[in-house]
């Protein structure tokens, strides 16, 4: 029974925690800096050394991303020693898997990773509405809008106006979150994926672009 | 209408005087001429395939008693590696730089530098993998996967694959090289492996290059340059810590 109260407190005090986070939030009528999409529209390919952890599997490679068209990406994951691990295609908003080797073809795992791949590409951003808002210590203009059942929060740093950060959350719980550092001319040359709910982490180290 | 006495289908009943029959039926013995050459000029293709600039080796036999011969001299093995990776939707091929080390019996060390660190190293029965400074080591019989990667990267760097009955062999030559095209047999390696082709120099047997092009045409290509033979390696260097 103690115990019992014990875990409890602590839950309380764990989700307390999350909820805290987007509480102090304050609302702001517009927004100070604009959320531009991470590739951009520049048609390039860009290459990331990538390691992918799932329930303590690591699966390390190589993944690239090129623009086809202006909504049109490929996504092709490959071994350092060139064995293609899975290939996606992104235009607009549908999603076509042209490829995948066993280990990546359970469909709940390719929904996570084709989720995680899309809020990268940001196809849909043009299409969304969006609510803003600034952090107690007006360190970020952050950009809030609907992605299902989810809330998309877009953290932009104030003073370099780079998109550092990008949490999913149901019901103010932070569900991922998605960490962009050590920019390079615009592009973030490291991004990591850390799942909240479920163990999956991605890490991408831009090689080239 | 069709005539009492006539077989022809009924497609060519509209045909009725003997201008028009000899003229049809010069016009089958044309197509069906036009059918067999391009029957034949097709299974040509299909079944010969040979690469351009190449012609099918004769006595099969010496070139595998000679392969292996060489292969038998070679105690050790050093070199750099340029790899190749061809994606037919993207514009640029993705380029990796190492180096490899190799010693009898079963002992690899296949190193990537450039663009990025990742070390893949097999000692016997043991395969370590070092990335982002992080040393992983497993046992190879423990996963069927690491073992067909060993086999698979020591009969490379070797040229023992043309022995390896999970694949089927054909043997090319031109003034330069042979050129060894294995398909593998099994159903698992066929859905990412179309074929492998090994690129062997007539001067000392050494494989210069392997490419392996998967179902969908993307390939792998791996060019081996400044090798250096039966140069002593320490055994050190197939441990990582």
């Amino acid at each position: 029974m103690k115990n019992l109260l014990l875990s409890s407190f602590i839950a309380i005090l764990f989700s307390a925690c999350h909820f805290g986070h987007y509480s102090r939030l304050t609302k702001t009528p517009t927004e100070s800096i604009s959320l531009k999409p991470i590739f951009g529209d520049n048609f390039n390919s860009f290459l990331f050394k990538t390691n992918i952890t799932v329930y303590g599997k690591d699966y390390s490679g190589l993944l690239v991303t090129k623009q086809m068209s202006p909504q049109d990406y490929r996504v092709i994951f490959t071994t350092e020693l060139g064995m293609k691990l899975f290939d996606f295609e992104f235009k607009d908003t549908a999603f076509t898997l042209h490829y995948c080797v066993p280990q990546f073809n359970k469909p709940k795992l390719l929904k996570v990773i084709q989720k995680d791949i899309e809020t990268l590409l940001m196809n849909d951003l043009k299409k969304k509405a969006f609510e803003y808002f600034s952090d107690s210590k007006v360190l970020y203009s952050i950009h809030k809008t609907k992605n299902g059942k989810l809330d998309n929060y877009y953290f932009i740093e104030k003073s370099s106006a780079h998109l550092v950060k990008i949490e999913h959350a149901k019901k103010r719980r932070k569900k991922t979150t998605f960490t962009l550092s050590n920019y390079q001319t615009d592009f973030p040359g490291n991004i990591l994926i850390q799942h909240h709910d479920i163990k999956l982490k991605i890490e991408l180290n831009l090689l080239k672009k | 209408m069709l005539k009492s006495n006539s077989n022809r289908p009924i497609f060519d009943s509209a045909q009725t005087d003997d201008k028009s029959d000899r003229h049809t039926e010069r016009s089958r013995s044309v197509s069906l001429f036009l059918t067999t050459v391009l029957v034949l000029m097709l299974t040509t293709f299909a079944f010969a395939q040979v690469p351009a600039g190449y012609k099918p080796v004769k006595d099969t036999t010496a070139f595998k008693q000679k392969m292996e011969a060489q292969s038998k001299l070679v105690s050790t093995l050093e070199s750099d590696f340029t790899q190749e990776k061809y994606l037919s939707v993207m514009s640029e091929k993705i380029i990796s730089k190492g180096h490899f080390h190799f010693k009898k019996v079963n002992m690899l060390r296949w190193e990537y530098n450039d663009p990025y660190k990742y070390l893949i190293a097999i000692n016997k029965d043991k395969m370590y993998i070092k990335d982002n400074g992080k040393v992983s080591k497993y046992d190879i019989n423990s996963n069927k996967m690491f073992k067909s990667i060993n086999e698979m990267m020591v009969n490379t760097v070797q040229g023992n694959l043309l022995n390896n009955k999970d694949y089927k062999a054909k043997f090319y030559e031109n003034d330069k090289f042979y050129l060894l095209e294995l398909s593998p047999l099994q159903k698992g390696a066929k859905d990412f492996l179309k074929v492998i082709q090994l690129y062997i120099n007539k001067v000392d047997y050494a494989v210069d290059k392997v490419k392996m092009i998967e179902p969908s045409d993307d390939y792998t290509s791996i060019d081996f340059t400044n090798r250096k033979t039966n140069q002593p390696i320490a055994d050190e260097k197939f441990i990582i810590k």
